[in-house]
């Protein structure tokens, strides 16, 4: 069980591995492909350090007709006045979380787990200097009625830690939705979700990053489900000068099921790595993995996906497809599906491919009178919609399908094809 | 209408037409017989204008245009369509939206003003009823888990809807049983007309009882050495193609 401990003791905890952590270097496999050095050149080597003045909040840029219970963070700073919330569900200071939450399960979300895969320097940071943070603890059997909708303005440099428990048979969708300020200079979003899925309990994640050009985003998304649980991500990344996402699953009992898609679109010097981990550790559960990237101009992606299955975990169903659009000569993608496999009884595929337009689809379009912009425009949009598709929310997918075409490189007359699905 | 002249056409350094001469008149049937590798495929690709095809010498005209400096989009735009043999699935592309988006990019290069939403539909539903397609192939994904005989009835609906002058066929009736044949042959027959000509290639004389052609012409060594009328099929069937080129 863990131990209760005060929010002094985590946040001393989180800053002292935080120094010892510090910046990941290189060196580090995980961190081969992206160089976080230039944090430090950029924003100086007090980069960690929030930022304390916070700009008026516009609504501009975040899906303004749908039906949802706001969050707005600015700065990493919750904003009351615009945010509405359903009962039960609470923004607080990150001193009150611990405060508030009511079992020892709920204390265990924040716990720093200093050995978990994937720790670094801006997990310990976020912990050890976030301000405020969503604490949303679903009760058993309630099923919300409309999304929760954090809105987060990327201005600064700012850390927020956010948990969502969901009870027994308890449903939700949460939005993360990370828009840039319109000052464009240069900062730090850095963010950590954790979810916590009781038997039964279903959660839809929605993660959308639009941080503006300048932005350096860094996040980590941690889920551990318990039996016949189910947990989807939807992962969209288009904004920022250089973003990183660690996913991590825990399926820790029998028939856990979760899926995580992932789309790129990035141009310029955009440079977007997702690490996803997941952990089969008990029978009989289901993961599924889809990622899409398009990258143009010199924009890099790095995609490192990793299914881990337990020596217990038999029957396990796995599944993990990354494909990759390369649009530009410039582009550049590094993709690596890893399995690791302690048992015999299990269903594992993964596969990457990387590529460019199909020639044959391209042929077959413009040999029907389709002119070839308008061709390698729908073929663009197919390639993105295996991972749209899955998007059930109708309002959030066609705000992401039109800002995703936005950047794609081809843009005339596509507005009707989306009309028409 | 379709002037082939002297035709030399090299894939990959290899050549496979070498010097076909070839004359389809408005409101001609015209099939294409012959054994394999004699570049049948090859003649439909290049008047459709995929790319990868090199024409070392010779000429194509198309309605008194050079056909071969145009682009596939622009041959579709002078009325060329190419029912292919083995269509391409394209997930995620809906199969009304490259017709609307054919359809009106042709529209538009001729002048005309584009079909609304309405006035294409019902077009679609029309052509669909002469295929015999059901109409939920309309919402679908272009030829993604289309049965074989799906897809060939699909192209033969895409031909209905673009209404090309000159419609190439490439082995419309291979693995067609012989009720999609009678449906995909009625479905041609009712394109046939004074102003519009017809190319087919085919293994099989099979296609040619439902669709009959006014000539047959057999392509080997990538030469059109033999032309006749459609008892030229017949005896090909019996005797195979050795003796034409024996010939």
């Amino acid at each position: 069980m863990p131990e209760a401990y005060s929010i002094e003791q985590l946040r001393a905890q989180a800053f002292s591995l935080f120094e010892r952590l510090g910046l990941p270097g290189r060196k580090l496999e995980d961190w081969k492909y992206t160089d976080v050095s230039r944090l430090a050149s950029t924003l100086g080597e007090t980069w960690w350090q929030a930022t304390s003045e916070q700009p008026a909040f516009s609504a501009e840029g975040s899906i303004e007709d749908l039906d949802a219970y706001r969050m707005v963070f600015v700065s990493g700073v919750f904003v009351p006045a615009q945010s509405k919330l359903p009962d039960g569900v609470d923004v607080l200071p990150l001193a009150d979380l611990l405060k508030r939450a009511q079992s020892d399960d709920s204390k265990a979300l924040f716990k720093l787990d200093t050995d978990a895969p994937l720790m670094n320097g801006f997990v310990a940071v976020a912990v050890a200097l976030a301000q405020d943070g969503l604490c949303a603890c679903i009760a058993d059997g309630v099923i919300l009625d409309k999304p929760l909708y954090m809105i987060h303005v990327g201005h600064g440099r700012s850390h927020v830690l956010s948990g969502v428990m969901l009870g027994t048979g308890a449903e939700a969708t949460l939005i993360e939705h990370f828009i840039g300020s319109t000052d464009e200079v240069a900062g730090l979003s850095n963010t950590v979700t954790y979810a916590r899925l009781a038997a039964n309990a279903s959660l839809t994640h929605y993660r959308l990053q639009q941080e503006h050009a300048q932005q350096y985003h860094m996040g980590r998304v941690e889920v551990k489900q318990s039996r016949d649980s189910r947990y989807v991500l939807h992962a969209v990344e288009l904004g920022s000068s250089l973003s990183r996402l660690d996913v991590l699953v825990k399926l820790a009992e029998e028939n856990a099921s979760c899926e995580l898609n992932g789309l790129f679109v990035a141009s310029g010097r955009q440079h977007i790595d997702h690490h996803t981990r997941v952990d089969h550790i008990a029978p009989r559960c289901v993961s599924r993995e889809n990622y899409r990237t398009l990258l143009d101009g010199r924009s890099h992606g790095v995609f490192n996906g990793k299914v881990v299955v337990h020596k217990g975990a038999v029957k396990t169903d796995s599944s993990q497809s990354n494909a990759n659009l390369l649009l530009s000569k410039k582009s550049e993608i590094d993709t690596k599906p890893e399995l690791e496999i302690y048992n015999d009884d299990v269903k594992c595929a993964h596969g990457a491919t990387i590529g460019q337009l199909d020639q044959a689809q391209l042929y077959y379009l413009t040999s029907r009178g389709v002119p070839e912009a308008i061709a390698k425009e729908l073929l663009l949009v197919a390639f993105a919609d295996s991972v749209l598709v899955g998007m059930k929310d109708k309002t959030v997918r066609r705000f992401i399908e039109r800002a995703a075409f936005a950047k794609l490189p081809h843009t005339s007359g596509i507005e009707g094809l989306t009309h028409e699905r | 209408m379709l002037e082939i002249k002297n035709l030399h056409v090299s894939v990959g350094g290899k050549a496979i037409l070498k010097g076909l001469n070839l004359e389809i008149k408005a409101g001609e049937v015209h099939a294409i017989m012959g054994p394999n590798g004699a570049g049948k495929s090859t003649l439909s690709n290049v008047i459709a204008g995929r790319s990868g095809y090199e024409v070392t010498a010779g000429s194509v005209h198309y309605q008194g245009e050079d056909l071969l400096l145009k682009s596939p989009e622009e041959r579709a735009w002078a009325g060329v369509f190419l029912a292919f043999q083995y269509p391409v699935e394209i997930p995620g592309v809906n199969n009304t939206y490259l017709l609307k988006a054919g359809v009106n990019a042709k529209r538009k290069h001729l002048g005309m003003g584009e079909l609304d939403a309405f006035e294409f539909m019902q077009l679609v539903r029309e052509k669909a009823r002469l295929v015999e397609l059901d109409a939920s192939f309309l919402s679908r994904s272009v030829n993604e888990g289309f049965s074989g005989g799906e897809k060939k009835r699909n192209e033969i609906f895409q031909m209905a809807v673009l209404e090309p002058t000159l419609a190439l066929l490439d082995e419309t009736d291979s693995g067609l049983d012989i009720d999609a044949l009678r449906i995909v042959a009625s479905g041609v027959n009712k394109l046939r007309s004074q102003d519009r000509a017809i190319m087919m290639v085919t293994h099989y004389q099979r296609l040619l009882n439902y669709i009959e052609p006014d000539f047959v012409h057999v392509l080997a060594d990538g030469q059109i050495l033999k032309t006749g009328d459609k008892t030229l099929a017949l005896e090909l069937e019996e005797r195979g193609y050795d003796w034409v080129k024996d010939a």
